[in-house]
């Protein structure tokens, strides 16, 4: 189930607040963690069992690195086993078939895709990806970490554990949830009608930024993406193109960040903030400093600086960066160009630091806010485009392999002029300045009023998008 | 933020949420949606089995989904939206000058306007009946002009330029249309053509055969709806356009129409006139897609047998050509299945021409039956 569903917004979330909020307050932690078993189980029930699996391990190996706080040896070697369980689980479902096609490519070993155990048929590649592992797996492993290096108090209730790896406002898409930032909110949190209505609030910005802006701006990628396939790609319909896919991920991802937080707010969580207006960042370590913060965080404790950081020297540091955006970009998605594409940014990191640093500080801001966005624009066309070929061409087009422009490319710009103007002002801060400076009553009044309006235009959007009419078209 | 200013907030918020919710739950289910044309999703019963392999919780997506209160409403309110930001294309539909809605044509999918051209040019090796192939270009093609600034569409006029390569003798509804593009030869809210442009077509297809065209005087145009909202409306979203006028040109008396809808013939109408209060106006053509349809015309002027392999633009083509052919034969391929070539020798076929407009042509999959 995804948030910007009619059954989830007017089934499930209404279903949901109702059954929490009429329940005492000692079992709501039971209920979130059943009405988030429902949710993930929603669309591929057996999945449910993985999610048991990947609590009780965690569950476990959190106690036993408590229990051996004593023995260092031991302790670690807990922590070990839970890392490498949760990596296990993520390599095993995210990264198989990867693997197998790779293996079988460069060496010519097939592994086969099912083996038989006792008349069992087990599957090992091939098998369709569970939705959030990449999210959940890398909360869960931070869990032992942090209890072992004593950041986070072990948890020894099963049910308060499970809520936590389960919850459902972040469940399949973030953020990150480190278990310290809740650890005392999942025992005594307040349930306020102010936290309610913040959250709610927040929950109508994100639903609009996902179905309003992300939504619409997609369809001018997919178009653009289409012209490549018919050969009518230009250099203006290219940019347009990367900067449609541009807009449309960032408005996607932190309009759903923004639900979460939202959901989580009503239910008394504070989540940490994921963006921070990327596209208005000076640099690309800027950029990375501003987008999808809790996995950039998470990469930093749980990865750079336990590789020393850049405390090493340069070829260390660099080392690690390639080691870190590596890994970043692989788990973005299983295949090259996600590699390519952490590896691209790894490079610009590396230039900054050690190259364009000094030229960057005489740089006037406008220029460097222009070679950022290039930077992260030409970026998401390694993204977006997972063959690697066809995404050298659709690159090769924008930067002059193709006509200038055409006809179309003016249609285009006409439709999405208005989208465009919004999405543009929408990604940067004015927005909220401006309410920041509307007079008090002015914000009482607007508020409900945008609320409502949000919540009305975006269900004519979703109702409209199961709109499938079969009509007497073919003949 | 006070407590009171808190509460309000949360109760617009939940509010909205499960008033809809308590809304679609109270409202009675509704069977089918006439203006999508199809059935819709009835409430799904909760069984282990479905909800084990998933069926239980997509049908209850569906469900939500179709019986959602007020469906049609809120489809006009985003349509009426996206108006107001300056889109143009609605579900694949262009919204053109003059009202007019207009289908936007996209590139065929593998190769298959070059196959089914195959198929026609098999078909005319099979028999020794005159094979004709008529493709009438869309609105797309045609009023090209009345599309927006930019606005792409499939170019249908190069196609037949390549389909006059097969060697097959043509007819030419593209020059017959075009000659008479000012006039409202298509529906604004629907992708067919209208009764006057079916007769523009019949003259073009009576001419190729060497036949003596129809005159517009002949007929005196009765309205059978001036409520005509067709396809490209349902589709497109977009409900604020003035209906379509919709004219019956041919008279009944002296044409028996025979229908094989089950298998065996059974006597029908030119006009089913139960569709004119339904939303499917158009199906009153002949009471639409059937496998196998007769005309016949014991005064028709020249006489001889036509066959016509179908689409639904020859239900308001046929009439027209049976005031010149004693019997016209209208065969669906995507319902009759024996071989088109053996019908037309037990028929005593005079000359089959297989009629279908472009979009239709270039994505329909059953043409391979000609070739058997």
């Amino acid at each position: 189930m995804v948030f910007s569903s009619l059954t989830f917004l007017f089934l499930y979330l209404p279903l949901t607040l109702l059954v929490y909020f009429l329940s005492p307050l000692r079992w709501r932690n039971f209920i979130l963690l059943a009405v988030s078993l429902l949710f993930y189980g929603w669309g591929e029930p057996v999945y449910i069992v993985i999610m048991f699996l990947s609590i009780a391990i965690d569950y476990t190996h959190g106690l036993l690195v408590e229990k051996y706080r004593d023995n260092d040896r031991k302790a670690r070697w807990f922590v070990a086993q839970s890392v490498i369980f949760n990596l296990l689980l993520l390599g095993f479902f995210k990264y198989g078939t990867f693997f197998a096609e790779n293996l079988y490519a460069l060496t010519g070993l097939q592994i086969p895709q099912h083996i038989q155990v006792l008349g069992l048929t087990i599957p090992l590649w091939g098998v369709p990806l569970p939705i959030g592992i990449s999210f959940y797996t890398f909360q869960t492993m931070s869990y032992t970490i942090d209890v072992y290096r004593k950041d986070a108090p072990v948890q020894r209730s099963v049910v308060d554990f499970g809520t936590f790896v389960t919850m459902f406002p972040q469940l399949i898409a973030g953020p990150i949830v480190q278990y310290k930032t809740v650890a005392a909110e999942l025992v005594r949190r307040v349930h306020s009608s102010e936290n309610f209505a913040v959250g709610a609030r927040r929950f109508c910005v994100g639903l609009a930024k996902k179905v309003l802006l992300a939504n619409s701006i997609g369809a001018l990628w997919d178009e653009c993406l289409a012209a490549q396939g018919a050969g009518t790609l230009t250099v203006l319909g290219g940019w347009l193109g990367l900067i449609a896919y541009g807009f449309q991920i960032y408005f996607d991802f932190s309009g759903y960040s923004d639900m979460a937080i939202g959901l989580g707010r009503i239910f008394g969580f504070y989540f940490d903030e994921n963006f921070a207006h990327p596209y208005c960042a000076d640099s690309v370590g800027s950029f990375w400093r501003r987008w999808h913060m809790s996995l950039t965080s998470w990469f930093r404790d749980y990865l750079y600086i336990p590789l020393g950081g850049n405390r090493g020297g340069t070829a260390k540091t660099i080392r690690n960066l390639i080691i870190v955006w590596f890994c970043t970009g692989f788990w973005h998605g299983a295949s090259w160009n996600f590699v390519l594409w952490g590896l691209y940014f790894a490079a610009w990191l590396i230039l900054e630091r050690y190259v364009l640093r000094n030229v960057l500080e005489k740089t006037p801001a406008a220029v460097k806010h222009l070679y950022t966005l290039i930077v992260v624009f030409v970026g998401w066309g390694l993204f977006a485009i997972v063959d690697l070929r066809q995404c050298g061409d659709y690159l090769a087009a924008c930067f002059g392999a193709a006509p200038l422009w055409s006809a179309a490319d003016l249609f285009r710009l006409a439709s999405y002029a208005v989208t465009l103007t919004a999405l543009v002002i929408a990604a940067t801060p004015l927005g909220q300045r401006l309410w920041a400076r509307l007079p008090a009553k002015a914000d009482r009044v607007a508020t409900p009023i945008l609320m409502a309006a949000s919540l009305v235009v975006c269900t004519a959007y979703l109702v409209d998008g199961s709109y499938n009419p079969f009509l007497y078209f073919r003949f | 933020m006070s407590k009171r200013y808190a509460r309000a907030i949360t109760a617009i918020f939940c509010l909205f949420l499960g008033g809809l919710m308590v809304w679609q739950l109270l409202l009675p289910d509704r069977e089918r949606s006439d203006v999508e044309n199809r059935t819709l999703q009835q409430r799904p019963v909760l069984t282990l089995s479905g909800v084990l392999d998933g069926s239980f919780m997509e049908d209850v997506e569906s469900y939500v989904q179709d019986q959602f209160p007020l469906r049609d409403q809120w489809t006009g309110l985003k349509a009426r939206a996206e108006q107001l930001i300056g889109k143009r294309l609605f579900n694949n539909i262009y919204l053109c000058e003059d009202e007019t809605l207009i289908s936007k044509v996209d590139p065929p999918a593998d190769g298959l306007e070059e196959t089914n051209l195959g198929y026609i040019a098999q078909l005319a090796g099979k028999t020794d009946v005159p094979v004709y192939l008529g493709l009438i270009p869309s609105a797309a093609e045609v009023w090209r002009d009345k599309l927006p600034y930019g606005a792409e569409s499939w170019d249908q006029n190069a196609y037949l330029a390549q389909a006059a390569e097969t060697g097959l003798p043509l007819i030419d509804f593209a020059g017959a249309l075009t000659a008479h593009a000012s006039e409202p030869i298509f529906y604004r809210t629907d992708h067919h053509w209208t009764s006057l442009g079916a007769f523009y077509g019949a003259n073009a297809l009576l001419d190729s055969l060497g036949r003596e065209p129809l005159k517009a005087e002949d007929f005196t145009p009765e309205t059978a709806s001036e409520d005509f909202n067709g396809t490209l409306y349902s589709q497109s979203g977009i409900h604020s356009l003035t209906p379509d006028t919709m004219e019956y040109w041919v008279e009944e008396d002296g044409l028996t129409v025979t229908s094989w809808r089950s298998g065996s013939p059974e006597p029908a109408q030119l006009y089913d006139r139960s569709y004119l209060t339904e939303k499917d106006k158009y199906s009153s053509f002949l009471g639409g897609n059937q496998p196998l349809c007769v005309i016949r015309n014991e005064n028709a002027r020249d006489g001889g047998k036509l066959l016509l392999i179908r689409d639904s633009y020859s239900d308001a083509l046929a009439p027209f050509l049976a005031q010149s052919f004693a019997e016209v034969h209208l065969l669906d391929l995507r319902y009759y299945r024996l071989p088109a070539a053996q019908y037309a020798a037990e028929n005593g076929i005079d000359a089959i021409c297989a009629v279908y407009s472009v979009p239709n042509f270039i994505t329909d999959r059953n043409l391979v039956f000609l070739a058997q």
